[in-house]
């Protein structure tokens, strides 16, 4: 995995973009502006599906109304997220934050897919009983805490705390960003 | 009424711990000890163009030791704004780095500093970091408001 953000770097265009005077904080800017978009429009669908608010929208008439936002939000987050990513593919990839974050996104893109099967399915039945399954009730909850932390893990992968290149760190924080360190340069210095 | 009140009250607070949260977060005092200013004189080894923060690595000697600083600058973009560029920057070229420390002064394999100005073999002194992120104000940013 090393290798491959190793060699990603040396591509052209990642040197273009993280050399770049005004496409790197373009993508940087649009990139926290479709957060604000997926996450604005995610806030309306998930609070809905709690049951406590916005209760005279019906669910069907959201799902067609703010959910194709959301997705839209989604790519285009995506998309700059990659594009941010292979600007810096090494330190991106050895940052703690960041494999924190990946982490997160996998544990909020499956509750993201349990949520919308079901929801697809059922929601004309639950704006008949106008009740909606606790199951869903916590599957929305659990979405709004799991992207929040995906956005704060992210806004913490600009701190440099446990970087490779800032040593000494403790030998699991090296584990966990995989680092590769030369022991024998901290010789005989607490901490390690 | 009371309820909407009470939503406008807790979004309010959560607002203003926020601002606490954002302010604490500019980068300077995060990574950088504002207590430990440094002067250096060197030559540029390497300069790293890299967005968000170009770097600049200079070999300083002093007292028949030899030490490598990567100091931290602004954005390609803000550096070559000032005047500082794949031209005027080059490897082998002796300059003056004033800025501070990291907080870890261990200097393995190398120090780490926040760059405020360089002072170029012709005399020229040009800023060097982004101005307002919390570095202390010691004059080197000439936007900054007294």
């Amino acid at each position: 995995m090393l290798d491959i953000a190793k060699w990603l770097a040396t591509t052209e265009w990642s040197i273009a973009l993280h050399e770049s005077l005004y496409l790197y904080p373009w993508i940087e800017s649009s990139h926290v502006l479709f957060i604000c978009f997926f996450f604005g429009t995610l806030l309306f669908v998930d609070l809905r599906l709690t049951g406590k608010v916005f209760t005279n929208l019906s669910i069907s008439e959201m799902n067609k109304g703010i959910l194709p936002l959301t997705i839209i939000g989604f790519c285009l987050m995506t998309l700059t997220g990659l594009l941010l990513f292979y600007a810096i593919p090494v330190r991106n990839y050895q940052n703690i934050f960041f494999r924190i974050k990946i982490l997160l996104i996998i544990i909020a893109g499956l509750n993201a897919l349990f949520f919308h099967r079901r929801m697809s399915k059922e929601a004309k039945k639950w704006d008949k009983d106008s009740s909606i399954p606790k199951s869903m009730k916590v599957s929305a909850i659990a979405s709004l805490f799991t992207w929040s932390l995906v956005i704060i893990s992210g806004r913490l992968i600009a701190y440099n705390w446990f970087d490779c290149d800032r040593q000494p760190q403790s030998e699991w924080i090296n584990f966990l960003t995989s680092c590769v360190v030369d022991y024998q340069l901290y010789e005989g210095i607490d901490g390690i | 009424m009371k309820k909407t009140l009470k939503i406008i009250a807790i979004s309010f607070t959560l607002l203003l711990g926020m601002n606490t949260f954002i302010s604490a977060h500019h980068a300077f005092t995060a990574e950088f000890d504002p207590n430990a200013p440094i002067n250096i004189t060197g030559k540029v080894v390497k300069v790293e163009w890299i967005n968000p923060h170009a770097w600049v690595h200079v070999e300083v000697k002093e007292a028949g030791k030899t030490t490598v600083w990567m100091v931290e600058g602004g954005t390609p973009n803000t550096l070559i704004r000032n005047g500082i560029n794949k031209k005027t920057i080059t490897p082998g070229t002796v300059i003056v780095v004033r800025g501070y420390q990291s907080k870890g002064k261990l200097c393995l394999p190398r120090c780490i500093a926040n760059g405020r100005d360089i002072t170029f073999p012709d005399g020229r002194k040009v800023f060097m970091g982004s101005s307002g992120t919390g570095a202390p104000r010691d004059g080197s940013d000439p936007r900054e408001r007294r």
